[in-house]
């Protein structure tokens, strides 16, 4: 897995491209945190080259959200395959935070 | 060198117990199904092999040996198989030490030679592991047949590789409960035992010299995967068990070598004859194992995999969400309570671990066999992992259900069982009404909440239900249209209901806001199209669909699946009544 971090005028946007399996959710763990910690609290992860996600990978997401709840932070996930849609979808997730069908309708909604 | 009343160590010369002047060397391999064990074991007149094993490297490990035994002083070599089946010997094929006739003779039991000499792939097992074989000459054929009519007396043999040896043959005892027995003595050395223990294969035979059992597979014959390979008979099976138990008891054995695995103690060996005994008694009836099997069995393990990835990763999120939730609202100590009945980093790489052998054994080997081993290890894993009970009061009751049938459906057919399930007359429309109905409800009613009991306990596990259960057609727009009412059709109720189960909650996953269940009465039967318009498209796994259609299959009818302009739709068809 490999993530690619930029930096735009309504958010970053972290793309991850590959599984996120076990040794891959403590990586975007890390790159999220170190986001957070440089006062970044906008944070969109673009998922579109994300075909599988771990509970690991889940768990990550969720503590990201928990992280990101003050007033005028957002976070959000965005271009999600059917596959780790469905995940999100039936473990409940959707009710916590966004999903936006592309990184440009986020960031405009943002 | 160990001093030979000790547990046996792997790849180091020791004394044989009970033997005095016998040595053994064990070749303990971690367990696998390419190859088995392998013992060599030297007297001051022959070197004996038992099992050269599987893979060439073995092969090659054990004519070094051999050649270093030899140099110190040269003596004949056998090499016995315990059984005909290619773990155990194909390895020595192409190994030109063992490919010189004249320099080892084999000695296989009677119907293991027939076997070899004429290169069947099926009672090898070459056919299902999908290994070359050739014919192999066989020098010294065990239990044959000739020996019976002067069973008790002892023969002399000679062997091109300047043997002789003298075997006798036990006289046969109609009813008796102990084992068909041949005695063999090379020069003046220990006796070489052997016994004829049928049922994982009816070549297989045990060999005791001093104190040690040799016992191939017999161990391991009731397991999943191996029951019902051909060849394998339940009957001769109980009895051989029986008999195996009988000989450690009387026999002085305190070691037994199996064909894979660690060598165990006497006692040990004794509870497991016991166990394996009480499963084999329960596997009446099991389908024969063959290739066709092996390969459909491995294929509904890929297939099944599939889904418990997703099933188990949904239920782990949604624990993972009433943590989340918990936690929101200050009850820490349940959130970890919680959190606990799912070990999901074990989940993960449990599931990681099945993708990671997938991928690379197919790479290495055609064999079904594998695959189908390590679905059957890493779902016996899953199963003891989670805990089904109390999950299934948290989070969606059908999410916890199919997960545990998933994983049940799968040991049941690798064992050769046929899939529960009975089909009978329904009447679709109220049948489907029901499901979607259940689909829509929450687990418990406001009703249910206002009367429960006031104690915390119970405050607390309603308050995990409404939060880790939510109805799976909360948000969704579900209607069911028909003009064919009653509309009866052959189904079985159970996997219908898992089918319908996976195909509305796959829409609903995938963003559908509105689904149609059309039911009608048509030529072919009664079919029912779902059809849902998808918020998120894209190409979807193939390995679902050919799940479902199986699924179909066992609740009486057929799936069909189409996806076109973002509109999925699933056609399944049952006989009408």
């Amino acid at each position: 897995m490999d993530i690619r971090t930029v930096h735009r005028e309504g958010g970053t946007v972290l793309s991850v491209n590959g599984r996120i399996d076990t040794t891959a959710a403590p990586e975007l763990d890390h790159a999220i945190l170190q986001e957070i910690d440089q006062g970044n609290r906008k944070i969109l992860l673009d998922f579109s080259g994300v075909p599988y996600i771990s509970s690991g990978g889940l768990r990550v997401i969720l503590a990201t959200a928990k992280k990101l709840k003050n007033p005028g932070d957002k976070f959000g996930l965005c271009s999600l395959s059917p596959e780790v849609f469905k995940i999100m979808k039936l473990a409940g997730f959707t009710s916590i935070f966004s999903i936006y069908p592309d990184e440009g309708e986020a960031l405009a909604r943002w | 060198m160990p001093a030979g009343d000790g547990p046996l160590v792997s790849l180091t010369w020791q004394p044989v117990p009970g033997a005095p002047g016998a040595l053994i060397y064990p070749l303990i391999r971690k367990i696998d199904v390419i190859s088995s064990n392998s013992y060599v074991i030297t007297t001051p007149e022959v070197i004996l092999i038992v099992d050269p094993g599987g893979v060439p490297e073995q092969g090659e490990q054990l004519s070094r040996l051999i050649e270093a035994c030899r140099e110190e002083f040269d003596r004949p070599v056998f090499a016995f198989l315990t059984h005909s089946h290619v773990d155990h010997f194909i390895g020595i094929q192409s190994n030109a030490a063992f490919s010189v006739q004249k320099a080892v003779v084999f000695a296989v039991h009677h119907a293991g030679a027939l076997a070899l000499e004429c290169g069947d792939r099926t009672v090898t097992q070459a056919d299902i592991l999908q290994q070359p074989l050739s014919p192999m000459k066989v020098g010294l054929r065990l239990f044959a047949p000739e020996r019976e009519d002067h069973a008790g007396l002892p023969a002399s043999l000679c062997f091109p590789n300047g043997a002789e040896i003298t075997i006798v043959q036990d006289p046969a005892k109609a009813d008796s409960p102990r084992l068909p027995h041949e005695q063999i003595r090379f020069g003046n050395g220990p006796a070489l035992d052997l016994y004829h223990t049928p049922g994982h294969s009816p070549d297989s035979i045990c060999l005791r010299i001093g104190n040690l059992l040799f016992v191939g597979d017999l161990l391991f014959a009731a397991n999943p995967g191996v029951a019902g390979l051909t060849g394998w008979s339940q009957e001769s099976l109980v009895r051989s068990l029986s008999g195996a138990e009988r000989l450690v008891a009387e026999r002085g054995v305190t070691q037994v070598c199996p064909g894979h695995g660690n060598v165990i103690s006497a006692g040990d060996a004794a509870r497991m004859f016991s166990r394996v005994r009480a499963d084999a008694q329960s596997l009446s009836h099991i389908a024969e194992l063959n290739r066709d099997r092996a390969v459909a069995t491995a294929e509904y393990a890929t297939d099944c995999m599939e889904q418990v990835n997703e099933l188990f990763t949904i239920m782990a999120g949604r624990l993972a969400y009433v943590t989340y939730i918990l936690d929101e609202l200050g009850e820490a100590g349940m959130a970890e309570e919680t959190a606990a009945l799912i070990s999901s980093d074990a989940i993960d790489e449990l599931l990681e671990a099945f993708r990671d052998f997938a991928g690379e054994y197919q790479k290495i080997s055609p064999s079904p066999v594998p695959l189908m081993l390590k679905a059957a290890q890493v779902m016996g894993k899953l199963e003891r992992t989670f805990q089904r009970n109390e999950l299934a009061g948290i989070i969606d009751p059908t999410l916890v259900r199919r997960a545990a049938r998933l994983l049940a459906d799968y040991i049941t057919m690798l064992r050769g069982f046929t899939l529960p399930g009975e089909r009978q007359v329904l009447d679709l429309v109220p049948v489907i009404e029901a499901i979607v109905t259940g689909l829509s409800l929450p687990l418990l009613s406001d009703e249910e909440i206002l009367s429960g009991p006031d104690d915390e306990g119970a405050f607390s596990r309603i308050l995990l239900s409404r939060i880790g259960s939510r109805p799976l057609l909360d948000e969704v727009e579900c209607e069911v249209v028909t003009k064919d009412t009653p509309l009866l059709a052959w189904i079985d109720r159970d996997h219908f209901t898992d089918l319908l189960t996976y195909i509305l909650e796959d829409l609903v996953g995938t963003g559908a806001g509105r689904i149609g269940i059309r039911i009608r009465k048509g030529e072919e039967g009664a079919t029912i199209t779902i059809t849902g318009i998808l918020a998120v498209t894209g190409a979807r796994k193939p390995l679902t669909w050919r799940f479902l259609r199986g699924l179909a299959e066992r609740a009486g009818g057929s799936l069909v699946v189409r996806q076109q302009d973002g509109l999925q739709s699933f056609e399944f068809t049952a006989r009408a009544a």
